[in-house]
Order: structure tokens, then sequence, then C-alpha cells
């Protein structure tokens, strides 16, 4: 499991500190941004309010937004969530049927490592990639203390954070039980994305429709607390978050104990090229290629 | 008994959805010995293999590896088999030292480096390449020595000089000798029937799931169809040759000369010709070509 670990960890290495470093500029330029806002408060109130509140919705409400926790909704927590979680879903779902479909996994899997070792060192090395995009973001956040004048403890600034990290844990294990669901990871990728932004949406919506109240109590998004989780951290949505990414991850384990590695992604989905005559033989969408045509080739 | 076996299978099954990929195989290979496994595409000899390394898994049969089952005891086989897959893939940015050094890690350092060193020596490779640079028989290279390098009891080689020049498949041919005489079974599969010939002690012959024929190389090509070329001192009707059981006319010159095929045993073909002024003849083995055509033909 170590030797997994390792060489996972490695290979995310490059994605970390891009991330990670990418983040913390952000992180870094925002908190320089904070002071001359609050000079301005008068005019960024009133501009917010041209805005409206549809708008608004969509980074946090924007009702505090000069509070800290408001302003690190306001300006970061709210649509990073989105940006890093797309990061979770494509190395969740590629975790290891990224490796199957270019035919890699075929031949480490001829090594003596067994599924449960490969399937938890990647797992462990994809949870620390996570960790670190996360630790480099706060250490963005953590400098910027003193350009935006607050009186806080840096540490304090690592619970949205760990809020953060629950929700793409969630949100990397959804992709990655959908990726041995879905015969092909694209289709595993888009799904998961597609949820994680309508989870946004419906979270974002619900602060100024009642009607979406109920769909939003399934909606990971609500249970994200961001830029609020600097006064203490909701530890139901935490442990909520975290249940949900550990039924996911044992789901996936089961079936990755089952599964038939495939080779070179035999068998896999890809969306149909678009001709016209497809338009008139819809028999001719779905599978490109059968495992049966596939075998022929062995 | 099967304990004195390193490949035990018997009525071994595997479909994928409705396409019946293996339809009973039953195998047995003894230790100690090289034995070619043919079969031209889709007849499941790749599906075969993933069997025994638990890359798949059978709907019905028994296999046996090295006396343990690949299901119930996976790590333990592949720690004792080296094994090159006949598509080969490796992680496209590691040097070729490198994804060595995590194979060898994923085997708990079994293998001895100054060996490696031997075989890309003897290949021909240089270590310090990186993998995406490397052409298709260089890569080709790099899995016969991750195959090979730790020195395995059972050497599953799947297509082994696929993609290689002419004196690097002799090399690698006489690697696998090597192996052989250090006490190794070799168990392959080869389009390339010449290197089968000269390799192998016995050869098995698969046909849409199905094995059709085991035997000593030697005596599969004895005792198959044999070529005979007869030249008279006159004039012979070839049709009275050609009612000989097991012997078919092949073509007749001028009557003085005929060219026959004979399946079988010689004698009633030389005793026919007993009753005839025969001037010249000469009889020539099929090679192993000739039967496994032989065999599809059927």
């Amino acid at each position: 499991m170590i030797t997994e670990f390792t060489y996972s960890l490695r290979r995310y290495l490059w994605q970390i500190l891009g991330w990670g470093i990418t983040f913390s500029l952000v992180a870094l330029y925002l908190m320089s941004l904070y002071k001359p806002l609050v000079e301005q408060q008068a005019q960024m109130l009133s501009l917010l309010k041209a805005y409206g509140e549809n708008f608004m919705a969509f980074f946090g409400g924007g009702s505090d937004f000069l509070s800290p926790g408001g302003y690190l909704d306001f300006g970061f927590f709210s649509y990073m969530s989105v940006v890093a979680g797309i990061f979770a879903v494509i190395f969740g779902a590629g975790l290891l049927v990224g490796d199957e479909e270019k035919g890699t996994l075929d031949l480490i899997m001829a090594h003596p490592i067994s599924r449960t070792s490969l399937f938890w060192g990647r797992l462990l090395a994809y949870v620390v990639a996570l960790m670190g995009i996360l630790l480099l973001t706060w250490v963005g956040f953590a400098l910027g203390i003193p350009l935006a004048g607050w009186d806080i403890n840096p540490f304090v600034l690592l619970l949205p954070h760990l809020t953060m990290l629950a929700l793409l844990l969630l949100i990397g294990a959804l992709a990655l039980f959908l990726s041995f669901v879905i015969p092909s990871r694209t289709l595993a990728v888009s799904l998961s994305a597609g949820l994680l932004v309508a989870s946004y949406f419906v979270t974002s919506l619900a602060r100024i429709n009642n009607q979406l109240k109920t769909l939003n109590d399934f909606s990971p998004m609500k249970y994200f607390q961001g830029g609020s989780a600097l006064d203490g951290i909701n530890w139901q949505y935490f442990l909520g978050l975290l249940g949900f990414t550990a039924f996911f991850i044992l789901l996936a384990w089961l079936l990755f104990q089952r599964r038939d590695i495939r080779v070179g992604g035999e068998g896999g989905w890809t969306l149909p090229k678009f001709s016209w005559d497809m338009m008139w033989d819809w028999r001719k969408w779905g599978k490109k290629e059968t495992i049966a045509q596939k075998t022929k080739d062995d | 008994m099967e304990q004195e076996l390193s490949i035990f299978t018997q009525g071994l099954l595997k479909s994928y959805g409705n396409v019946r990929a293996l339809k009973g195989v039953d195998l047995e290979v003894r230790q100690g010995e090289i034995f070619g496994f043919l079969g031209p595409n889709g007849a499941g000899k790749t599906t075969t293999i993933r069997c025994f390394l638990d890359l798949i898994r059978p709907n019905g049969g028994k296999v046996k590896v090295l006396g343990l089952d690949p299901q119930k005891e996976p790590v333990a086989v592949r720690a004792r088999v080296g094994y090159l897959p006949g598509e080969l893939h490796f992680d496209q940015n590691m040097k070729v030292e490198g994804i060595l050094r995590y194979f060898n890690q994923l085997r708990h350092a079994q293998a001895d480096w100054e060996y490696v060193r031997q075989l890309a020596n003897r290949l021909d490779l240089d270590l310090k390449m990186v993998i995406k640079n490397l052409s298709k028989g260089n890569k080709q290279k790099v899995g016969v020595i991750q195959a090979l390098m730790h020195k395995p009891e059972l050497l599953m080689l799947d297509e082994p000089t696929s993609g290689l020049d002419p004196l690097i498949q002799q090399e690698v041919l006489r690697i696998i000798r090597n192996a052989r005489k250090d006490g190794a079974t070799v168990f392959f599969s080869s389009h390339n029937l010449s290197e089968v010939q000269q390799i192998a002690d016995r050869v098995g012959i698969i046909r849409s799931g199905k094995v059709v024929e085991i035997a000593e190389t030697a005596m599969l090509i004895n005792r198959s169809l044999r070529r005979v070329y007869v030249r008279f001192k006159q004039a012979v009707d070839g049709e009275i040759l050609a009612r000989v059981p097991g012997v078919k006319l092949l073509s007749q010159d001028d009557g003085m000369s005929l060219v026959l095929q004979v399946e079988g045993e010689m004698d009633a073909l030389i005793k026919t010709l007993s009753n005839y002024p025969v001037s010249d003849f000469e009889t020539e083995h099929p090679s192993l070509e000739e039967i496994f055509l032989a065999y599809y033909e059927k």
C-alpha cells in the first residue's frame, strides 16, 4: 500500500502545486482587497444592492460580506468550492478507472499487490493531495491576514478549509463510485460535475426561493459551511458529509473487489459522433465498441 | 498430480455479457516446460492468461497456478509469476528505470538490479529514457525486463516478441530459454509460429474459446500433414495414388512428377508406390503454421 501511495502522490505532485499555488495566490489577492473594500464600504453596499439578491445568492448571500466569514464566502468559498470540486471529480473518477482506460492498470495488477492495497493506497494519496491543495490555499489566506488587518488566529482560518475538504471528499467519492458503475470515465466525470453544479445552484437559489428548501436538504452544498465555519464548525453537517463519503467509498471498494479489469477501455462507452445519418437511425447511438468486438482482438 | 503442474485448468468458462469468450478450457502445463499457446485473434488466449492472474474472474471451471487458486490467493500467485501483457501500456512520463523500480517495489524489491542492467544491455535498452519517447519495440523490451527481472517460477508472456526487430527477437528467445534452464516454466502465446516451433516443448491450440489440441511440438509436426514429392521413370496416373487413405493429390505436372499431401502414417502410400518405377522420393514436414492453418480449416 505504501508503494502505491507514494507512486500516486508523486503523480499528483504537479497538480497539488499547480492548483494549490493558484488558489493561494487568489487568496492572497483577495485578502489584499479587503481593506480598500472596507474603506469604500458605502459605495460597495450600494453596488451590491444594485446587483440584487438573485445575483448575490450565488456568492453566499452577501448580506454580511464585510465580516471575515462573509467576505471569505463572497470572494472565495462560494464559487471556488465548485472549481476545486471539478478537480475532485476528475481525479476521483480517474483514481483507478483512469489507469484502466489507459491500459496501465492491467500490468500494475499483475504484480503482487492486492486490490485492497491498491484501492486504499491510491485513495490515501488522493486525500493527501486534496489536503495539500487546501493547505497551500490556507497559507495564502494566513499570509494575507496582515494585509486585511483582521484580528484572527491564522489557525482558525483552517476551519472553512476543513469543511471544504469534507465537501471535496464527498464529491470525489461519488465520482469514484460512479466510475465503477458507468462504463465510461468521461460520463462519470460529467455526471458528478453536473451534480456538483446542480447542487451549487439549488443551494444558492434556496437562499431566495423557499420552494427549493426541501430540495436543498438533499444538496451537499447546503452542508458546506465555507466562511461561516470561522464561528465554529457545525459537526452534524461536517460528519454528515464524511458519512456519505465513507458510504460511497465503501461501495466503490466493494465494486472494485469484484471488478473485471478492462484492457485499454474495452467495453467502454463513448459519446456518438454526430452525423446527419444518425438523426434518422437512433440505433447507431450508444456503445461504440462492444466487449465482443474487443475480445476479437485479444 | 495438480501439484506437479505449473498451470492446471478444467472447464474454464468466461463470458462477457452474451459473448462466451472461454467455453471450457482444459490445460495442463508441466513444471519447467516451455508451452506455446496458439490461436487466432479472439480465440481466447489473452482471456485465459488474464484468468490465471485474477485480472478477470472466470464464470466457471477450475484454475490452479503453481498449485494455488488465483481467486483465493492472487497476491501469492502474482508474486511467483512474471507477466508480459499483449497490450503494453506504461505511465508515459516516467523513465524506464523509474517504472522498473516502481514494479520492483511492488514486488518488495525481489529483483537483483545487476540482473536488470544485464537484461537491458542484452536487449540494448537505455534505462535513462522516458517512456513516452520510446518506440513500440523499446516499450516491449521494458515489458520483457519487468516480467523477467525477479526471476519468476512461471513466466506468462503474451506475444513476447511483438514489435521487436529480428535480432532482438532471437535475444528474447535466448533469454526465455535461459529462464527455463534456470528452472522456470514458460507459458507464452504467439502469432509467430516459427518462434513457437523454435522454443516450445509443447503447444496448445485454442479455437473459439476451447482448446482443440495439446501436443509436443515435434510430435504435432511429425504426425500431421506431410508433403511428398515423387518422381517416376514413366507417367503414372495420380488419381490412383489419391485413392490411398489419407493421401491427397496436390499437383501433377506431366504424370512423371507428383506432389501429394499425406495425413497420418506413410505406410499405405509407400506400399502403393512400390508398384511403380520411382526415381525420386522426398518428404517435407509441414511448418507449425501449416498445421495451425489445417486446424482452422477443419
